[in-house]
């Protein structure tokens, strides 16, 4: 075995990776944003204070205007060398250049507070505007891939520069009476891929190569009002589960607290076929 | 994964870690961390509980733990800190043994004590994620937090750093409210991860 390398504030990487679980975030007097609890170690006097302390106030003004997720974030301010992990999932570093970048929450690390962090009208997904830096964590390293394309909803990591994707059914396996019963019971296989987030423009698509989804944080409830997709408060659904929820149908709203989804049942697909 | 060879001598692993081997080998589980009646109550007593077997036979055997990352120590007379959690495999020669820790454990959820491994040879660490070895100086002290911490060596002092103040019972902390610190030389092995502690959502 290779004799292991011995890390000093001065061999430590500045604002990169150390190994492929482990990101490096050189502060000197400056601010980062970062999920709470992920930071591992630090060299240095380094800070952390919860957002909507007093004295952040500007900060927070001026690059977090996301009021949900601001009990999971803090604001380390000092100087030295912080290290980054998240329960050993793969950490990336990502620069924006004047540009925008969507990413599901629980993948989203830290950022320079250059860029500014707003929730996207997707449920569960934030979005990056500005020019910075930004850490990712993913399960298993992460491709790009251009839109059009199909991604399955599990294995999207975020995108960048291109339109919202929408909801993609695989009708054709689906319709017809043999269909609907199988989308309801399961029974005949359901191949577990109907379903697909659909993008297209011009743009960046981020996958994680398993489907295996990062534990998501609390992102508290969406304000319920009309026209805020996923708004069904409590739960601020994510995903497949948040918005399929309520197309085109309101007034359904007493009706969505069922329980738990059968693993036969597609979203509200069957509503589809009369079922 | 770790590969030892071995003729004729013996190393001290984490009981049921063993997934292969070739040539003969003996396995003996050591009661009480194979540390002697003293060992044994010590350990009882400190809840730094550690289920160790003697391997011992001639050729090669392969110890594995949950596909976790697996880090060589080797030590020639120094003391090595180490959760018991976190310790894998060591060499039949070095002694192993039960240490007070302080406060640094209560905040881990591993108990106030910790295991040491002393004399000439070498350790194997596991962590979830390779580990990171950090060097601390007199000028660069560490800072660590308590959930990522697997072990420690040298001439270390740690002193444990709490950043609870009202904001935190408000609900508003830093999320980093229990932190460990390090000083003087030695080196600090970290995990890219961070285990279940009571401090962890603070």
């Amino acid at each position: 075995m290779s004799t292991p390398v011995i890390f000093d504030p001065m061999t430590l990487p500045s604002d990169d990776n150390v190994n492929a679980f482990t990101f490096c975030v050189e502060l000197t007097g400056s601010q980062w944003f970062l999920q709470k609890g992920k930071m591992i170690a630090y060299y240095g006097r380094i800070d952390f204070n919860g957002i909507g302390h007093g004295r952040l106030e500007r900060l927070v003004r001026t690059s977090f205007h996301s009021p949900l997720h601001a009990s999971d974030w803090v604001v380390a301010e000092g100087t030295g060398k912080m290290l980054l992990a998240d329960r050993a999932f793969d950490v990336n570093s990502y620069d924006l250049e004047d540009g925008n970048l969507t990413i599901r929450s629980g993948n989203l690390l830290a950022f320079q507070p250059s860029l500014s962090l707003k929730q996207s009208i997707v449920p569960g997904f934030l979005t990056l505007i500005g020019t910075g830096k930004f850490v990712a964590v993913s399960s298993g390293p992460v491709v790009f891939m251009e839109p059009p394309i199909r991604v399955d909803p599990q294995a999207l990591v975020g995108w960048a520069d291109c339109p919202s994707p929408c909801h993609h059914y695989d009708h054709q396996y689906m319709s017809g009476v043999i269909g609907g019963l199988r989308a309801l019971t399961g029974i005949g296989g359901t191949s577990g891929e109907e379903h697909q987030f659909e993008f297209v423009g011009a743009g960046t698509v981020l996958l994680q190569s398993s489907e295996s989804l990062m534990a998501e944080t609390a992102t508290g409830a969406l304000p319920q009002q009309d026209g805020v997709p996923g708004a069904r408060g409590g739960e601020g659904g994510q995903g497949s589960q948040g918005s399929s929820g309520h197309r085109g149908q309101p007034g359904q709203r007493g009706q969505q607290t069922q329980g738990p989804r059968l693993p036969g049942q597609l979203g509200d697909l069957q509503r589809r076929f009369g079922l | 994964m770790l590969a030892v060879d071995m003729t004729g001598d013996a190393v001290k692993a984490k009981n049921g870690s063993m997934v292969a081997y070739d040539g003969t080998m003996i396995f003996k589980k050591l009661t009480g961390g194979g540390e002697g009646i003293r060992g044994m109550v010590t350990r009882r007593l400190t809840n730094e509980r550690m289920t160790v077997m003697e391997v011992k036979g001639h050729g090669t055997c392969w110890f594995a733990d949950y596909a976790t990352e697996i880090s060589l120590v080797h030590l020639q007379g120094e003391k090595l800190y180490v959760e018991s959690s976190n310790l894998l495999c060591t060499d039949a020669g070095l002694r192993t043994g039960t240490t007070f820790t302080g406060l640094r454990g209560a905040t881990q959820g591993n108990g106030i004590f910790t295991t040491t491994v002393e004399g000439t040879g070498q350790a194997a660490l596991i962590s979830d994620g390779p580990a990171v070895i950090l060097r601390v100086t007199k000028q660069n002290p560490l800072t660590v937090d308590p959930g990522a911490y697997v072990a420690h060596q040298g001439k270390l002092k740690q002193s444990f750093q709490s950043g609870v103040t009202f904001r935190t019972l408000m609900g508003e902390g830093g999320g980093e409210a229990f932190q460990i610190r390090f000083e003087g030389e030695g080196l600090v092995y970290v995990q890219p991860s961070e285990r279940n502690t009571i401090a962890g959502d603070v």
